[in-house]
């Protein structure tokens, strides 16, 4: 019993960075309609800029890393993303792919095939015990800055004037746009916060996993996975398909190890048999 | 409008394409020589695969550029599956119609590319693949191999596991499944047993979950053989769980990039590999080797370099020494090519073309101070060309029935 509640607490630590990586995938799409591909790859970029920082200038400089990687993705959108808006999605996929790719790419050149060495910050050296739950320092600081940057965003969009502009604009961009709104701008502002996000992720991650041009593929299909289960568009289904995703791959290594990197694909089939748009998709109109 | 006849077409396009036909026979006696180079380009084993792709293409540097007299051109393709890389075997001999092949990282990868060597007769030289199967019950006429396999590494550090509780952790394909298979096959033999086992499928970026198993099981030590980025993860989070220095881990098959891609902090145990690039051991050619690697690279070669070098070299002096690129009179060359600068003549063994050479064990150093030098060479798998030749078994054993050429 110790093992499993420690697995699941594990599980949720591991969830908590599959939510962080999903939640700008599930945003872009929600937003904008878009089906970015390439949300690893910013995921990736975090990582090696923050690796970049950290190494040079410390840990505390490495805040900037995600504020980098929106600044690209912005200007991502406004060169390439912003004339796929109201095409097929078949489109977005495959010149968001090929961005992915573009990406990959770029990071290999600039540093190389290999992994890099990153370490948790010095303070976040140690081990947590809290009953039969074991965890590290660090892990529990990627935890308690998950739920605060999810709680930060949820307060944005849902609280605040510019939340507002971007969920009406997702809705109903022709009316946002005749109330005098800038919508261009808008969208441009919501790609590069998903990027950022995705970036926040790589930050956390890079001390957890190696950092190599190879983490992005491995963070774009828990994301889309996440994404389907939680519902298209859905920031509360990301963050609870992401801890559903976390504690059943944890659980699996305890029980079934040579299947935990499919156990959250089998979730995936199971809950879209029963629910084929997420555990809270919603219909939207403009995607129907 | 003007409009040529319709028979001058005809009877100008048969001469372009006899011109073009008995022009491309003509490239193919005096043009380059190709050579295939098939390794991981992305995926858990990029590293490896670029180490060892570098380290072929410096042994044609080495060589001169030129084979046969022929310039030598080189087609570097991806190992990324089995099924990509079985792909990529197929279109060396379509489209690149290479001589030869050297490359073929993984077990399940070089399994796959092994049929299309045989049957499209390229002479293949795998440079990392180490599962028994490679040179036994699959093997065939036009496969080599470098790397030891795996009853070899194992028995190389299980004499220090005498009497302790092992936890294996092994990855979920081919190579892994035949060390789980063989080590579990000598735990009587040392007084050892088994605390648990995971087979990891490849990939696993988060191995957390594996490491709390381990805790929970409390083995006196951890024997595996994780591959690449799957290695370097499992390290890094091993450190991160404060479980460096509470449990030795021990692994065959290593690379040198799997530690050099986490740093020296993460680094840690007791490894088999094949080479090293610090051992004093090494010959002099291996030292020049190391050399012109540092000098073309700005780092010491990994020993997934110095397999590409080893193989790549093998394939040349063998094509040299057949006096033409036909894939028979190579597959010869190359059962009857030897190293003469090792402790004693390393060879291709003819009834199984496994490479006989002893491999290197290594110890992760407790200090690291180089930016590239993390080990000490602390022993051999076996010395003497007699214990060599015993280690990797006798033909019953091996159960390799090698076809025609």
């Amino acid at each position: 019993m110790e093992i499993i509640l420690s697995q699941a607490a594990n599980g949720v630590v591991l969830g908590v960075i599959y939510i962080l990586i999903s939640v700008g995938l599930s945003i872009t799409f929600g937003m904008l309609g878009i089906i970015n591909f390439a949300h690893g790859a910013f995921f990736a970029l975090g990582a090696y800029f923050s690796y970049e920082l950290a190494s040079r200038f410390g840990w505390s400089a490495a805040i900037a890393a995600p504020l980098l990687a929106a600044a690209i993705g912005m200007l991502v959108e406004v060169v390439l993303i912003r004339r796929l808006y109201g095409k097929e999605p078949l489109l977005s996929l495959v010149v968001t792919f090929a961005l992915a790719l573009l990406i990959e790419a770029v990071i290999r050149s600039v540093w190389g095939t290999g992994g890099r060495p990153l370490s948790p910050p010095a303070i976040f050296n140690g081990i947590v015990e809290i009953g039969p739950i074991l965890m590290t320092t660090y892990r529990f600081a990627v935890l308690v800055i998950t739920v605060a940057v999810l709680l930060a965003l949820w307060a944005f969009l849902a609280l605040t004037p510019y939340g507002r502009v971007i969920r009406a604009g997702s809705r109903d961009p022709e009316m946002v746009d005749m109330l005098g709104i800038n919508l261009p701008r808008v969208f441009t502002a919501v790609f590069g916060l998903g990027c950022g996000i995705a970036a926040i992720a790589g930050v956390l991650a890079g001390p957890l996993w190696t950092v190599s041009p190879s983490m992005a593929a491995n963070a774009i299909m828990p994301a889309f996975v996440i994404v389907a289960i939680g519902g298209l568009g859905s920031f509360s289904g990301a963050v609870i398909a992401g801890l559903f995703v976390g504690i059943t791959t944890a659980l699996t290594v305890q029980f079934w190890p040579e299947a935990s990197s499919a156990a959250m694909y089998v979730l995936m089939l199971l809950i879209l048999l029963v629910r084929p748009r997420g555990l809270l998709g919603t219909q939207w109109e403009r995607f129907e | 409008m003007v409009t040529k006849p319709k028979g001058a077409l005809g009877a100008f396009a048969l001469a372009m394409l006899c011109s073009a036909a008995f022009g491309a026979d003509a490239s193919a006696q005096d043009g380059p020589v190709r050579l295939g180079i098939l390794t991981p380009k992305q995926g858990a084993s990029a590293s490896i695969g670029q180490s060892m792709a570098r380290g072929a293409e410096l042994a044609i540097e080495l060589h001169g550029g030129k084979v046969l007299g022929r310039d030598i051109k080189t087609v570097w393709l991806d190992e990324a599956s089995p099924q990509v890389a079985q792909q990529n075997m197929q279109k060396m001999a379509d489209d690149y119609s290479v001589a030869g092949v050297v490359g073929g990282n993984s077990s399940s990868a070089t399994l796959a590319m092994m049929p299309v060597a045989e049957r499209e007769k390229i002479p293949f030289i795998s440079a990392g693949s180490a599962a028994s199967e490679v040179t036994g019950a699959s093997c065939n006429r036009y496969t080599f191999r470098t790397q030891a396999p795996v009853p070899v590494q194992v028995s190389a550090v299980f004499d220090r596991l005498k009497d302790q509780k092992l936890y294996f952790m092994t990855p979920s394909y081919a190579f892994g499944q035949d060390v789980l298979r063989t080590a579990r096959s000598m735990l009587d033999g040392v007084g050892a047993s088994e605390a648990g086992n995971d087979e990891v499928p490849v990939n696993t970026a988060d191995y957390s979950s594996y490491i709390l198993k381990i805790r929970q099981a409390s083995p006196d030590a951890v024997f595996g053989a994780l591959v690449g980025l799957d290695l370097s993860n499992f390290l890094k989070q091993w450190r991160e769980l404060g479980m460096q220095g509470e449990i030795p881990v021990y692994e065959v098959a290593v690379s040198d990039t799997d530690f050099w891609d986490i740093g020296p902090d993460a680094s840690t145990g007791i490894h088999v590999k094949p080479w090293y690039y610090n051992d004093p051991a090494n010959p002099d050619v291996e030292k020049k080797f190391v050399e012109a690697y540092e000098e073309e690279h700005g780092q010491p070669p990994s020993d997934k370099a110095w397999s590409g070098w080893f193989a790549m070299t093998a394939m040349l002096d063998s094509i040299e020494a057949a006096g033409s690129t036909d894939p028979k009179e190579v597959v010869k060359q190359i059962e009857s090519w030897t190293y003469d600068a090792g402790e004693f003549p390393y060879y291709f063994r003819k009834w199984d073309h496994q490479l006989i050479r002893p491999s290197v064990i290594v110890q992760v150093k407790d200090e690291i101070t180089d930016k590239w030098d993390y080990m000490n060479v602390i022993g051999t798998s076996t010395s003497g060309k007699e214990d060599t030749l015993k280690a990797f078994g006798t033909q019953e054993e091996i159960g390799c029935k090698m076809g025609e050429l």
